[in-house]
């Protein structure tokens, strides 16, 4: 079985459709065309005469769950997911940004996604290699059944044979490559802070320009916000301009977490974050 | 620009023997904004005191820095001083030089060295300062005492005849707790349930006590002066309001369940009261036992009872009391000794734990206080083997401290009711009490024997069938002994209450490694605890006896009424505050609080603190992504002024 991107695109311009007329919802956030077919963009559609412009393909990566924090508490959103990003909405959920009654979650089952500059699948390597949505309310497609199961903590094999200092080295040479764009802030769902604390000048935590200590600080900082956090759509590193493995990161403390606390960000509703929720039986690892 | 005073304190010897503090003084001076550093013998002495004063008006001083011994000790002091010097209080800054560096150094360059980083780091800090103001909130007036033992009936009795209003909350279903298992009480032999019954009584007639049995504690939430906890009622389906303790149901009812009070020894009704003086005198429904629960069918004592009182449908229910001050006093367990197989417990008849024995000396206990054996035969021979559990390293290292006192009396007990030899088999024999080595005197006068060995194994006797033999060391003699004996009295490690770490928990107190709970300081605050507002009394603090538990449960009673007793309560001004203009809405202070002091503002999208409620803890500030909270006086500013200050040095 092979995903049909033609009909996933004319399902969700169906419901989206549907949607906006019935008036349950004011916006629908999915993809609409860029200036080819590999760049696909996020894409809020509010009329109807909007729709038109709506694609899906195997290069609409964006994670939309980014936008939802966007628009005024209340605002009724219908919302394009793909597996990983369903993830974000949960997560958003449980960390009471949006309200799961305000919402239409549009699930995407699917599977073979590519990064647009290197054409490689992204699946279990730079995302949480799931293929059906955690959370949805209508299914555009058929559940993906069959599928290997990779996990999506085997790319960490070769980053996890590194001792303590190479991995050190390691991310300083990466992050002494960053440009403090802050795109990989921009592309993340669960990045809402505003100002983030890198912005702040009392106290200043770290420097702005773009050098070493300022971009240890800012990452260090960011990967630690993200702990129990990051749903591992892998964003971050596809917007990266400079192509740092960002998701080596993310992936190995969302493993950890997993391990001392029993629970991957997103999957729950129910579940708390596990960074900030107390339970006795929670492991003591931690301390060390 | 900020003028600074530096002062540091010699503590004697305690902290100049480690640290030059002379040099300490010496390169405060030099640090910026520092316009004035002394050191002295003892700060906290009088002339010491009026140094810092005398400077402060002489030097034009606005912060004050203390290089000293830990602020727990004497921060309160020295506010004291820069307040009646005119100054914010929240303005003087303490260095511990003591607890931190002089004492856990022997090395006088190091200790120096980190005095010295400790001291920049802290003046960085000091310039930072801002006056702050204290609040003033007002006390809940009543007290919660929970555990209806001994101590807790004592300490609820003497709050209540001070006019307080007390809530005296007991997992069982009726108050008197161990002791109204005893017979007898030593040194003095009198009747145990002569001097507790009429407290019993006392604690339900008092207006000011609110009884409640059955009940257990399932929240605690806010702080010293204004606790508000959730107890949760057991279903006892009788309806004590309407029963009116006729106890027809108890005589009917065909259940059957295990006799707490005597120790499992006979068996009791599913409706039961515990013993007959029990209070509240009102029977309670053991689901377990009974034979509607289990069968589904029955429903006799419904049946039997005029008032209409048994409610098969009754549910737990829960209901929030709101007190200044709680007094812990759960009690103990005895050591389960049937895992160490050497003494035989549960496998020999002949073997019983002293809470058993305590009921066979009972007139009112299953044997109607006769002493014989569970085949019903008078013992001839009676070993009593202390230190079972305690004083021993395999299991519990501390001292049970009343077993020595009770097997005495047990063995006059014995020598009483019996003709029986008995035979102590001692490891040391402790009786420092008033009176105890008197009554120890006694003893050995009439006629009981001393075996100075610790009971090593009971056995079966290979010549006698259903005697046992006690094998152990003379260590006096140094000869190995086997005594064959028809009873043996184990007794057991006094261990906290198997649920004692629930209320540690609840109560946020700390456990030793047995898991007692921790007084604040073992010898000048031994019934306080590290959370404001909690003390505790009795056993659940370590093993003692019933005069120490009483005296412990007066001082407890004394310790809460220095809370409940005033109508305002001063706070600490160290509170946080949300900057709204960074506030990200994650709501993570409102998850990590304690004190439910955050909560969200959902017109503004912001979280907003409730002072009031705010402990000043900081937890909200350090899970703020954003930074947007602030910790007055721990400010971000504050706090890494003082670190750079530390790294630099």
């Amino acid at each position: 079985m092979s995903i049909n991107f033609k009909q996933i695109e004319d399902k969700l311009k169906t419901e989206a459709r549907k949607l906006l007329e019935e008036g349950k919802v004011s916006i629908v956030l999915a993809y609409g065309k860029g200036y080819d077919e590999k760049k696909p963009m996020p894409y809020v559609v509010r009329k109807t005469s909007d729709i038109e412009n709506i694609v899906f393909n195997e290069y609409c990566t964006a994670n939309m769950a980014r936008y939802l924090v966007r628009y005024p508490r209340g605002t009724k959103i219908a919302i394009a997911v793909k597996p990983a990003d369903s993830r974000a909405v949960v997560q958003l959920i449980q960390e009471e940004k949006v309200k799961r009654e305000d919402l239409i979650v549009l699930g995407i089952p699917v599977y073979g996604m590519k990064n647009f500059k290197t054409g490689e699948t992204i699946d279990s390597k730079t995302t949480c290699g799931i293929y059906n949505p955690v959370l949805y309310d209508i299914l555009l497609g058929e559940e993906v059944h069959g599928q290997p199961v990779v996990s999506p903590y085997d790319v960490l094999v070769d980053y996890e044979k590194m001792d303590k200092d190479g991995r050190w080295t390691f991310w300083k040479k990466e992050l002494d490559r960053c440009i403090r764009c802050y795109a990989c802030r921009k592309a993340c769902p669960m990045c809402y802070c505003d100002p983030c604390f890198i912005d702040q000048n009392k106290p200043k935590w770290g420097e702005k320009s773009p050098e070493s200590q300022g971009n240890l600080m800012y990452h260090l900082t960011r990967f630690h916000h993200l702990a129990g956090r990051c749903i591992d759509c892998g964003e971050c590193s596809r917007a990266c301009p400079v192509d740092i493995p960002l998701y080596l990161f993310h992936k190995k403390v969302a493993k950890e977490c997993e391990e001392m606390f029993g629970q991957a960000a997103g999957m729950k509703i129910e579940d708390k974050p596990a960074l900030v929720n107390f339970r006795v039986e929670d492991s003591d690892k931690i301390l060390e | 620009m900020s003028r600074i005073g530096v002062f540091v304190c010699h503590c004697g010897l305690n902290i100049a023997k480690t640290i030059r503090v002379s040099e300490l003084a010496q390169f405060a001076s030099t640090l910026p904004d520092v316009v004035v550093a002394k050191d002295y013998k003892f700060m906290c002495s009088t002339p010491g005191q009026e140094m810092i004063a005398g400077d402060i008006k002489e030097h034009k001083l606005d912060r004050i820095i203390v290089a000293a011994c830990s602020p727990l000790m004497h921060e309160q002091t020295f506010r004291k001083v820069v307040e009646n010097a005119g100054l914010n209080k929240y303005l003087v800054t303490i260095v511990n030089i003591r607890e931190q560096v002089s004492w856990v150094t022997h090395d006088i360059e190091e200790g120096t060295s980190k005095a010295k980083a400790l001291l920049n780091g802290a003046v960085y800090r000091a310039r930072l300062l801002a006056p702050l103001t204290s609040r003033f909130i007002d006390v809940s007036p009543d007290v919660m005492v929970i555990g209806g033992g001994i101590a807790g009936i004592q300490a609820a009795l003497e709050l209540a005849n001070t006019g307080k209003k007390v809530y005296l909350v007991e997992k069982n279903s009726t108050i008197g707790g161990h002791m109204a298992q005893f017979d007898k009480t030593f040194p003095t032999l009198d009747c145990s349930a002569c001097i507790l019954t009429p407290k019993m009584d006392a604690v339900l007639q008092h207006k000011n006590i609110t009884l409640m049995t059955y009940c257990e504690v399932t929240e605690v939430k806010g702080y010293v002066g204004n606790f508000d906890i959730t107890v949760k009622q057991k279903a006892r389906y009788v309806d004590h309001d309407k029963c009116n303790a006729c106890l027809a149901c108890t005589e009917k009812c065909p259940g059957k369940g295990v006799s707490e009070w005597d120790e499992g020894l006979v068996k009791r009704k599913a409706i039961y009261i515990p013993f007959p003086q029990a209070v509240p005198q009102k029977p309670v429904i053991d689901r377990d036992a009974c034979t509607f629960f289990i069968k589904g069918k029955c429903r006799l004592c419904e049946k039997v009872c005029e008032q209409k009182a048994i409610d098969f449908e009754q549910q737990d229910t829960f209901s929030t009391v709101k007190v200044g001050a709680v007094i812990v006093a759960t009690g103990y367990d005895l050591m389960n000794t049937k895992p160490l197989v050497q003494y035989g417990y549960g496998k020999y008849p002949g073997v019983y734990s002293a809470l058993e024995v305590e009921r066979l000396f009972n007139s009112a206990g299953p044997t109607s206080g006769k002493v014989t054996l569970r085949d019903g035969k008078e013992p001839q021979a009676i070993a009593i083997l202390h230190c079972i559990g305690s004083r021993d390293k395999n299991n519990y290292e501390h001292c049970s401290r009343v077993c020595c006192m009770y097997s005495l009396k047990f063995a006059h007990l014995f020598k009483e009711k019996t003709s029986a030899d008995v035979y102590q088999f001692y490891i040391d024999m402790r009786a420092p009490g008033k009176g105890y080595e008197e009554f120890y005197n006694r003893i050995i006068e009439e006629d009981v024997k001393f075996i100075r060995g610790k009971g090593a194994r009971v056995a079966e006797s290979a010549d006698e069938p259903g005697r046992m033999i006690v094998e152990a060391e003379d260590t006096l003699t140094g000869k190995f002994i086997k005594l064959p004996v028809d009873m043996v009295v184990l007794s057991p490690a006094m261990i906290p209450r198997s649920d004692s770490k629930d209320i540690a928990r609840l109560f946020n107190l700390s456990t030793d490694k047995y898991g007692f709970f921790m007084e604040r300081h073992p010898k000048l605050a031994p019934l306080s605890t590290m959370s404001e507002g909690i003390f505790i009394a009795g056993v659940c603090q370590s093993p003692k006896d019933i005069p120490d538990t009483v005296a412990q449960a007066n001082g407890a009673a004394a310790e809460a009424l220095t809370i409940v007793v005033k109508d305002k309560m001063e706070l600490e001004a160290t509170t946080a505050m949300v900057n709204p203009a960074s506030c990200c809405a994650c709501q993570n202070c409102i998850r990590v609080c304690p004190y439910g002091a955050p909560f969200f503002n959902e017109q503004k999208g912001v979280s907003e603190i409730n002072e009031a409620l705010c402990k000043g803890c900081g937890l909200c500030a350090s899970v703020c992504p954003a930074s947007a909270i602030i910790a007055r006086h721990f400010t971000n500013d504050q706090v890494l002024a003082e670190i750079e200050g530390l790294m630099e040095f």
